[in-house]
């Protein structure tokens, strides 16, 4: 009888050590993604996920990604950070802790990618986000954390700039923020650069997230701004467009961030959405030149909108670069599956030293300053709806359509 | 700035108005069920996606749909009650609060659901209303009335008025009166409580799923959308007073219009903050609602 105890007790210690050697001798890279899947930012999870499972779908059709000349194929384990930056906490301990991922893929908010990098920096588990946007984040310099689009700090200044270039120029601008770590940023962003190009702000809000800000607008139209710029989600800039054509004012420029580029934006406000103005740093036009996985934005597009019948935006194909960062940064170092501690140091030594040319533009993160850890190898461009498509109006050295300006009145249209 | 009061007081009634449309067959259907649907706001969201795709397929204006959609969805919530009836009436347990738990699953069940059948783009549904608008000027300043948020004052307006009149003047009415006041007295008195239960959870959700197409006409629609309405229902019924119907549509004017000044007088971001210490306040004062003739 005693015997048999014993017998049972080896069993289950030799199951826990075998379990931990099984890990590190799985053949293909596990990779941990926290998204939104579910709650209010359903729409940006979902289309970080489509960037990071197009990602893994090109690797493993080439067999995997090529680690001292053997062929490792990926695996992406999900979980569901509900919108919500306790759960993408509670995510990200279970996907580090219980799947034991090789490193992971981040999430689509800065809310709970500010939530996410304290737990990954604690267990040493790199990361990037293919979306998150925040200054805070990289302000906060978290060694595990990187994220392949710049913050909005970095990118904001240039539509301003554009702006400021249009014939007759503006003069003044009122600048509305959803109250959300990314959102608040952006209009933060477009306020210091508005300050710095000497236009007079007429009002500058920060107003609870989903709410109708018909009210408020209407408070706007009083004090005629020649623009009106936005920092918002999908969903808000929907209600934003219908609140402004509702209350019929139409501002010279409507400046609306990167949310825009996404077809469905286009397609939900139809001919509402022509001649507004977006802050982005890809477009599925832009001219890169890659030797990994798709050799340009173009090929990239095509391929997407194979998949999802949809070209991507730069929150997609961003997250498809930091599958590519990973990559390129596992074969610099010669990383392979089941990674010790000491291997991910030095993953994160290859990541901050890579500077690689993608489908998506340049990726070389910062190791200093105020963008510790962001890109910032990538121009941002200030892009327009026109025709249904959204264009490229501006710095000069990117134009591929002039901008149009000041906008149809909502009403003409 | 008192320029703007006018304007301000007109947006507050007409957020008032989309308030009413989201709130007033929530707190009939508490009245009489005593259930708080937490399904409120999908039931709005199906109602929503229902009125765009049959705006795409047909391509005529979504309000035409309005009756299809009610009755649609009458149906729907007529053969839905009896299952929350049976959750409600058991004697084990807390039925009360298990009828909570069941609507709760219901919510987060439509939403998957959701998210799976129409995607996790958000959506606007177009309608002729939505184009116009048109601008008053009393006194030398100007008002400018949206078409398509006038038009939902007055379908909120409708509405109130048709309920009032079928509890008030119609011997369903008389039923429906007599079960939220005592179940098993209606009972006695030849009132099917299920049946009569079923009527009215069914008008509930076909009202719901109306003024879902509404407020795809005004904002914006997605999977995920009706969160924000299911708590705004709530609010406006606990203001009013649980399950008193005639103090709805003060209570929603009165969110609105906090709502409106406080966005254009004082700190946007505060709204919300705004809202629920008034809310507080109020319950503080008197607990059963704004007219103290909750339950």
């Amino acid at each position: 009888m005693k015997f048999g105890f014993v017998r049972v007790l080896l069993l289950i210690a030799a199951l826990f050590v075998a379990i931990p050697a099984y890990a590190e001798q799985r053949n293909f890279f596990k990779i941990g993604v926290i998204t939104e899947l579910s709650g209010d930012l359903v729409t940006g999870g979902n289309i970080t996920k489509r960037g990071y499972d197009l990602w893994a779908q090109e690797v493993n059709a080439k067999g995997g990604i090529e680690v001292q000349g053997k062929k490792y194929p990926v695996k992406l384990v999900y979980a569901d950070a509900q919108s919500n930056p306790a759960a993408g906490a509670a995510a990200a301990e279970r996907l580090i802790t219980q799947e034991k991922v090789d490193f992971i893929l981040g999430p689509y908010s800065s809310g709970v990618t500010l939530a996410v990098a304290p737990v990954v920096d604690k267990y040493k588990i790199p990361m990037i986000t293919g979306s998150a946007e925040s200054p805070l984040i990289w302000k906060n310099k978290f060694k595990y954390t990187f994220g392949t689009i710049p913050p909005i700090n970095f990118t904001g200044a240039t539509s301003i700039k554009t702006l400021t270039e249009m014939k007759p120029a503006p003069k003044t601008i009122a600048i509305i923020g959803s109250n959300d770590a990314f959102s608040k940023a952006t209009a933060e962003a477009y306020k210091t650069a508005a300050e710095k190009a000497k236009l007079k702000i007429v009002k500058f809000s920060i107003v609870p997230s989903g709410q109708d800000m018909t009210p408020l607008l209407s408070a706007v139209r009083s004090m005629k701004p020649d623009v009106i710029a936005f920092g918002g989600h999908d969903e808000e800039h929907v209600k934003f467009v219908k609140a402004l054509k509702q209350i019929g004012y139409t501002p010279k420029a409507l400046l609306m961030h990167c949310g825009i580029t996404d077809k469905a934006f286009i397609d939900a406000v139809g001919k509402d959405g022509e001649q507004i103005f977006g802050t982005t740093c890809w477009t599925g036009t832009a001219k890169t030149k890659s030797k990994v996985l798709w050799p340009n934005a173009a090929a990239y597009a095509a391929a997407s909108q194979k998949a999802y019948n949809n070209p991507g935006d730069y929150t997609q194909g961003g997250c498809s670069a930091a599958g590519i960062a990973f990559q390129t940064a596992l074969q610099k170092v010669g990383a392979k599956p089941g990674m010790d501690e000491a291997m991910r140091t030095k993953l994160i030594q290859a990541l901050e030293q890579i500077d690689v040319q993608t489908f998506y533009g340049r990726v070389k993160f910062a190791t200093s300053g105020e963008f510790y850890h962001a890109n910032v190898g990538l121009d941002p461009l200030t892009v327009q709806i026109q025709g249904g498509h959204v264009k490229t109006v501006g710095p000069k050295a990117s134009v591929e359509a002039p901008a149009i300006y000041p906008m149809k009145e909502w009403k003409s249209r | 700035m008192m320029e703007l009061l006018p304007q301000a007081l007109t947006d507050g009634i007409l957020l008032g108005g989309i308030y009413i449309t989201i709130a007033i067959a929530f707190s009939l259907t508490y009245g009489v069920m005593h259930v708080i649907d937490f399904a409120v706001g999908e039931w709005i969201m199906f109602g929503a996606f229902t009125g765009y795709y049959l705006n795409k397929w047909t391509g005529l204006d979504p309000f035409l749909f309005l009756p299809v959609i009610f009755v649609l969805y009458f149906g729907v919530g007529y053969v839905i009650q009896p299952v929350i009836h049976r959750v409600l009436s058991g004697t084990k347990g807390n039925p009360f609060l298990m009828g909570l738990v069941f609507t709760f699953g219901l919510a987060i069940m439509f939403r998957g659901l959701a998210l799976t059948a129409f995607g996790f783009y958000s959506n606007s549904i177009p309608s002729a209303f939505s184009e116009g608008s048109f601008n008053l000027e009393p006194l030398g300043l100007t008002v400018t009335i949206p078409t398509v948020r006038l038009v939902g004052l007055g379908y909120a307006v409708a509405i109130t008025l048709i309920l009032h009149y079928l509890l008030k003047k119609t011997n369903f009415g008389l039923g429906v009166r007599a079960l939220a006041q005592h179940k098993d007295a209606a009972g006695l008195m030849g009132v099917n409580s299920k049946r009569t239960g079923s009527y009215v959870y069914g008008i509930y959700v076909g009202i719901s799923a109306m003024t879902g197409v509404l407020l795809g006409c005004i904002l914006s629609i997605g999977a995920q959308m009706g969160n924000e309405y299911t708590i705004f229902a709530f609010f406006v019924v606990v203001l009013a007073g649980m399950g008193y119907l005639a103090g709805v549509p003060w209570a929603a004017l009165l969110l609105g219009l906090v709502q409106s000044i406080f966005m254009i007088y004082f700190n946007p971001s505060h709204t919300l903050l705004a809202v629920f210490a008034i809310l507080y306040i109020i319950l503080l004062i008197s607990p059963r609602g704004l007219f103290g003739k909750g339950v």
